[in-house]
C-alpha cells in the first residue's frame, strides 16, 4: 500500500496502459516497480506508462524506468512514456537520458498510435 | 491470552522483568516508538532472556498509555533483520492507543459500578426512607428504612406502585404532582399521609430528584421524612392554645412560639433537649446565637423579612445542638391571628441532619459519573491542535448546558505523508461515559486509517467496518475531509453529518455532496466522496450538529443562521469561531455538545526556511511539501519548483543513505533567496559518497544538471552541499 502514488491499469488491445499518478521517490520506488511489472502479462506487446498526473520522480524512480525497460526488452516488450508538454518532469527526463531506453510521447493517443 | 503459538512454555502469563537495561523496561520509560534494528549492535539495553531464546534480531516497541500514564507496552519482534519505518511506529502506536482507550474505559466503568453498589449500601444503612424509580417511573428500589416504616415486603413495593401506600384522600393529588414533576424532570416535593406498619397513616414529606446517568435521564431518587408530629401540632394549635402546650411538651419534635415582634415566648421540651439549654436561655431573640455562623446572616435577615410581611416561614439551616455540634434542621413557622390581628408565630423544627448528609452523598454519587465522563472526554480530545505548517487552525469545544450530558463529539487534524491535511469532526450518538469512550476509539481509528488511505470514502468504509465488527452497538456521524494546502483542492465524505462551510471574499457556501450513511448503520456501508476546489482566500469551518440542530427550528433555517453569522465574522479564525458560537447559539447553553474546527491555508512567504529532519526516507515527502510552498511563495513556476525540490531531495537522499545507523541521525536543510537567486544547503554528519548501485552517478548528474552552481565540501563535522540557481531564468531566456 502506497499513499504517495496511485497506479491505474487499462488494457488497449495488445498494449497495457499504466496511469501513474502522484509521486515516486526512494520510499515507494520498489513497490511501484513491482506493481508495474505485475501489470504486464507475457502476451502483451507494450507497456505505456502515462506520467500525465505524475508530479514528482526522483533518481530512484528514474532507475525504475531503466530497470523496467531492460526487463521488458528481454521479454520482447516495448516501454513507452507519456509526458505532456506541460509536465514539469520534461527537463529531468532529458537530462537523465530516459528517452534512450523509452520513447517519450506528448499524449496517450500519440503513444498508442505507435 | 492463555496460550501463544510458537512461544516457549511459560512465556504467556509469565512476568516480564521491567529492569531498565532490557527492552520492556526501557520502552516503558521512553515515550515514542523504540526501534531496535539489530540487538547485536544495540547499546541502550539488552534483549530479555525470552527474546534471546527466540533469536529476536529486530524489534519495535511502544507504550500503552491510559489516564495519562503508561500502563504497559506492546512490541513487535522479528527473527530476521527488519528496518521499521516511522510509519510502522505510528501504526503500532495507534494500536496501542486503541488498547489504552479500552483500558481507560474499563477502569472508569468499574468506578461507576462501584458507586452504584455504594449507593445501595449507603441507602440501606440510612435512617431515612428512600426509593428509586427507573425512567418509566416504575419503582426499582426501596431501602430497608422504607420497608420498616410501611411493614411491606420488597416485592410488594417494586414496579408500578408509586403512590400505592398513600392515604386514599391524598393519593390523587400526590399522583398529579408526581406526574407533573416527572414529565418536566424537575424536583418533586409533596406532603401526604403514608401508610404506616401500625395501620395508621403518618404525614411524610417526600422529596424526589431526577437522576441522570451520563446525561441520560434514568429515573428519580427520593426520600420521605416523617413530619407527622409537626402536622399534628399545627392541627392542635388550630384547636386551642392550652391543648397545644400540653401536646407540644410531649411531642418528639421541636416547637416554638413568638409574639408579634418576633421574640420567642415559648420553646418545648423537645427544643431544649436538642439545644441542651434552659427555657430562660431561649426566650427573646437569643435563638439566633445558635445558628451556624455561615448561615446566620441570611437566616436572620430572611426571618425579619418574613416577619415584616407576616408570611410563611420555611427554612433549612444549621443549629447548634447539645455538645456543640451543628446539625441541619428544617423549620416551619405559621403566622397566628387572634380576632383578626397578628399575634406572632408558631413553629416546628425537625432534625434533618441525616437526610441532609444522605442528600449530599447521593449528589456526589450521581455527579461522579458525569465528572468521569467529562474527564474522559477531555483526555481524549487533542489537548493542543497540531502545528501544521502552512495552515492556520482554530477549534472550540462547548459542552452541553447543565443537567444535560457529556456527548461524544470530537475534532482532529493531522498531516498526511503526502503533505495533504486530513480534518475530521464527528459525533457519537448517545451521551455519557460510553459515548466518550467510543469517541476515543473512533478518533484513533480515523487517525490510523487517515494516514494509510488516500480516499476519504475508503477511510469511512474502513472505520465503518471496524465499528461493525466490534461487539458494541455504535452509531456516529462524521465528516472526513482531505485538504491540499497548495492547490486548495478538497476531497471529502460525509457520514450523515451536516456540510462544512466555506468562507471567502466572494461569500459563504456549504460543501454539499458525498452524503452517506452514518457510521455503524449498515455493513458494508456505501460511502461516497466528492471533491471541490476552495478559493485562494478561503476558510473552512467544520462543526457538529449541536451547533445547528434544534427541535423548534428546521435545519435549513439553522444553516442559514450559521452562514449569516460566519459571513459577518471579523477576520481571523479565532474571531470566526467566537462569532459563529455567539451568532448561532447566543448566550444560552447549547442543548447538545458543540465541536468547531476552522482552518485556512496560509501562504508562506518568508526569506528563508530551515529544518532539521530525521535521516530517514520518510522525511522526504514532508520536506518536498515545505520546499514547494516556500518556492511557490517565492514566485517559482511548477517546473522550477519540481527541479529545485528534486535536487535538494537528491542531496538529502545521500545524507540519509550515509547517516550513521537508524534513530538519532539527522540532517539539516536550509533554503533562502539571495536577490532572485535561490540558495539551498543540505548538511549532514557523515561522509559524502556517491550512492552505490546501478544508478551510480544519476543523483549527482541531476544535481549538477539542474543547478547553476554546486559545491560539495567535506568538513570535519560532516558533508555540506551548497547549491544555487537563478529563478525565472527559463522564462527570461
Amino acid at each position: 500500500m502506497s499513499t504517495l502514488a496511485e497506479i491505474g491499469i487499462e488494457r488497449h488491445g495488445g498494449t497495457v496502459v499504466a496511469r501513474l499518478a502522484g509521486e515516486v521517490d526512494m520510499t515507494n520506488a520498489a513497490h511501484v516497480r513491482e506493481q508495474l511489472l505485475d501489470a504486464v502479462p507475457n502476451d502483451a506487446l507494450a507497456l505505456v506508462v502515462d506520467l500525465g498526473d505524475c508530479r514528482y520522480l526522483d533518481s530512484a524512480a528514474i532507475e525504475v524506468i531503466f530497470d523496467l525497460s531492460r526487463r521488458l526488452q528481454r521479454r520482447r516488450q516495448e516501454l513507452r512514456l507519456v509526458v505532456p508538454d506541460s509536465s514539469p518532469l520534461g527537463r529531468v527526463l532529458v537530462l537523465t537520458d530516459v528517452n534512450s531506453v523509452a520513447p517519450v510521447h506528448p499524449s496517450l493517443e500519440a503513444a498508442l498510435a505507435q | 491470552m492463555r496460550a501463544g503459538f510458537g512461544l516457549p512454555e511459560g512465556v504467556v502469563g509469565g512476568v516480564i522483568d521491567t529492569r531498565r537495561d532490557q527492552l520492556p523496561g526501557y520502552a516503558l520509560d521512553h515515550p515514542g516508538p523504540v526501534v531496535v534494528e539489530d540487538f547485536r549492535k544495540e547499546v541502550r539495553f539488552d534483549p530479555t532472556p525470552v527474546q534471546r531464546e527466540l533469536g529476536v534480531v529486530s524489534a519495535l516497541a511502544v507504550q500503552i498509555r491510559a489516564d495519562d500514564r503508561q500502563v504497559g507496552g506492546i512490541a513487535v519482534h522479528s527473527r530476521t533483520r527488519q528496518e521499521f519505518s516511522a510509519k510502522d511506529g505510528h501504526f503500532l502506536q495507534a494500536l496501542a492507543n486503541v488498547l489504552g482507550a479500552a483500558i481507560e474505559r474499563a477502569r472508569h466503568e468499574e468506578e461507576v459500578r462501584d458507586s452504584e453498589a455504594r449507593f445501595r449500601e449507603l441507602a440501606d444503612t440510612a435512617p431515612a426512607l428512600m426509593w428509586m424509580t427507573d425512567a418509566e417511573g416504575d419503582v426499582t428500589f426501596v431501602n430497608e428504612g422504607w420497608l420498616r416504616f410501611t411493614g411491606r415486603e420488597l416485592s410488594e413495593d417494586l414496579g408500578d406502585t408509586f403512590g400505592s401506600s398513600a392515604h386514599p384522600d391524598d393519593r390523587d393529588d400526590l399522583l398529579e404532582r408526581w406526574r407533573d414533576a416527572f414529565a418536566r424532570r424537575t424536583e418533586f416535593r409533596f406532603e401526604y399521609r403514608l401508610m404506616h406498619r401500625s395501620g395508621e397513616h403518618r404525614w411524610v414529606l417526600e422529596v424526589g430528584v431526577p437522576r441522570f446517568s451520563g446525561g441520560e435521564f434514568v429515573g428519580y431518587v427520593g426520600t420521605a421524612t416523617d413530619i407527622h408530629e409537626r402536622k399534628a401540632m399545627e392541627d392542635a394549635l388550630r384547636k386551642s392554645e392550652a391543648s397545644f402546650r400540653d401536646l407540644a411538651d410531649n411531642a418528639p419534635v421541636m416547637i416554638w412560639t413568638t409574639d408579634e415582634r418576633g421574640l420567642v415566648t415559648f420553646v418545648n421540651a423537645g427544643w431544649l433537649a436538642y439545644t441542651g439549654t434552659t427555657l430562660q436561655d431561649e426566650l427573646g431573640d437569643t435563638w439566633t446565637f445558635g445558628v451556624h455562623p455561615e448561615d446566620a446572616g441570611t437566616v436572620v435577615s430572611a426571618w425579619h423579612e418574613t416577619l415584616a410581611r407576616r408570611g410563611l416561614w420555611e427554612r433549612e439551616y444549621r443549629l447548634r445542638a447539645k455538645g456543640g455540634d451543628y446539625r441541619w434542621i428544617s423549620e416551619r413557622g405559621i403566622p397566628r391571628h387572634e380576632g383578626g390581628s397578628f399575634v406572632g408565630y408558631v413553629g416546628t423544627a425537625i432534625d434533618i441532619h441525616d437526610r441532609k448528609t444522605m442528600e449530599s452523598q447521593l449528589r456526589e454519587v450521581y455527579e461522579r459519573e458525569h465528572t468521569i465522563a467529562e474527564t474522559l472526554q477531555r483526555s481524549l480530545l487533542p489537548e493542543r491542535l497540531p502545528r501544521i505548517e502552512g495552515l492556520e487552525i482554530a477549534a472550540r469545544y462547548l459542552p452541553a448546558g447543565r443537567g444535560a450530558a457529556i456527548g461524544g463529539d470530537w475534532y482532529d487534524a493531522l498531516e498526511r505523508p503526502d503533505g495533504r491535511v486530513a480534518l475530521v469532526v464527528g459525533d457519537v450518538v448517545g451521551h455519557g461515559l460510553r459515548a466518550a469512550a467510543i469517541m476515543g476509539q473512533l478518533r484513533n481509528a480515523f487517525r490510523a486509517y487517515g494516514l494509510a488511505e488516500n480516499s476519504p470514502a475508503e477511510v469511512m468504509a474502513r472505520v465503518n467496518r471496524l465499528v461493525m465488527t466490534g461487539e458494541e452497538d455504535v452509531m456516529a456521524t462524521a465528516l472526513y475531509l482531505v485538504l491540499d494546502r497548495e492547490t486548495g483542492e478538497v476531497q471529502f465524505s460525509s457520514a450523515g453529518h451536516p456540510p462544512p462551510l466555506v468562507l471567502s471574499d466572494s461569500g459563504t457556501s456549504f460543501l454539499e455532496g458525498a452524503r452517506s450513511v452514518p457510521i455503524g448503520a449498515v455493513d458494508p456501508g456505501v460511502f461516497r466522496e466528492a471533491s471541490a476546489t476552495l478559493p485562494a482566500d478561503a476558510s473552512l469551518l467544520l462543526y457538529t450538529d449541536g451547533l445547528v440542530e434544534r427541535r423548534d427550528e428546521p435545519l435549513e433555517r439553522r444553516l442559514d443562521a450559521l452562514a449569516e453569522a460566519a459571513g459577518r465574522a471579523p477576520g481571523g479564525l479565532e474571531g470566526l469561531c467566537d462569532a459563529v458560537l455567539a451568532g448561532v447559539i447566543g448566550q444560552s447553553m447549547p442543548g447538545d455538545d458543540v465541536a468547531l474546527l476552522a482552518v485556512r491555508p496560509r501562504p508562506v512567504a518568508s526569506e528563508s526556511i530551515r529544518f532539521t529532519l530525521p535521516a530517514e526516507p520518510e522525511s522526504l515527502p514532508g520536506l518536498r511539501r515545505r520546499l514547494a510552498r516556500f518556492l511557490h511563495a517565492a514566485g517559482a513556476d511548477d517546473a522550477e519548483t519540481y527541479e529545485i525540490t528534486l535536487t535538494v531531495c537528491e542531496a538529502a537522499g545521500n545524507a540519509i543513505e550515509h547517516a550513521y545507523g537508524p534513530g538519532d541521525a539527522t540532517f539539516d536543510v536550509e533554503a533562502r533567496l539571495d536577490a532572485s537567486e535561490l540558495v539551498a544547503t543540505v548538511s549532514d554528519r557523515g561522509n559524502w559518497r556517491e550512492r552505490r548501485g546501478a544508478h551510480r552517478g544519476r543523483g549527482l548528474n541531476i544535481i549538477e544538471g539542474l543547478m547553476d552552481r554546486v559545491e560539495v565540501s567535506t568538513e570535519q563535522e560532516g558533508t555540506v552541499v551548497r547549491m544555487r540557481r537563478r529563478l525565472g531564468a527559463s522564462r527570461a531566456a
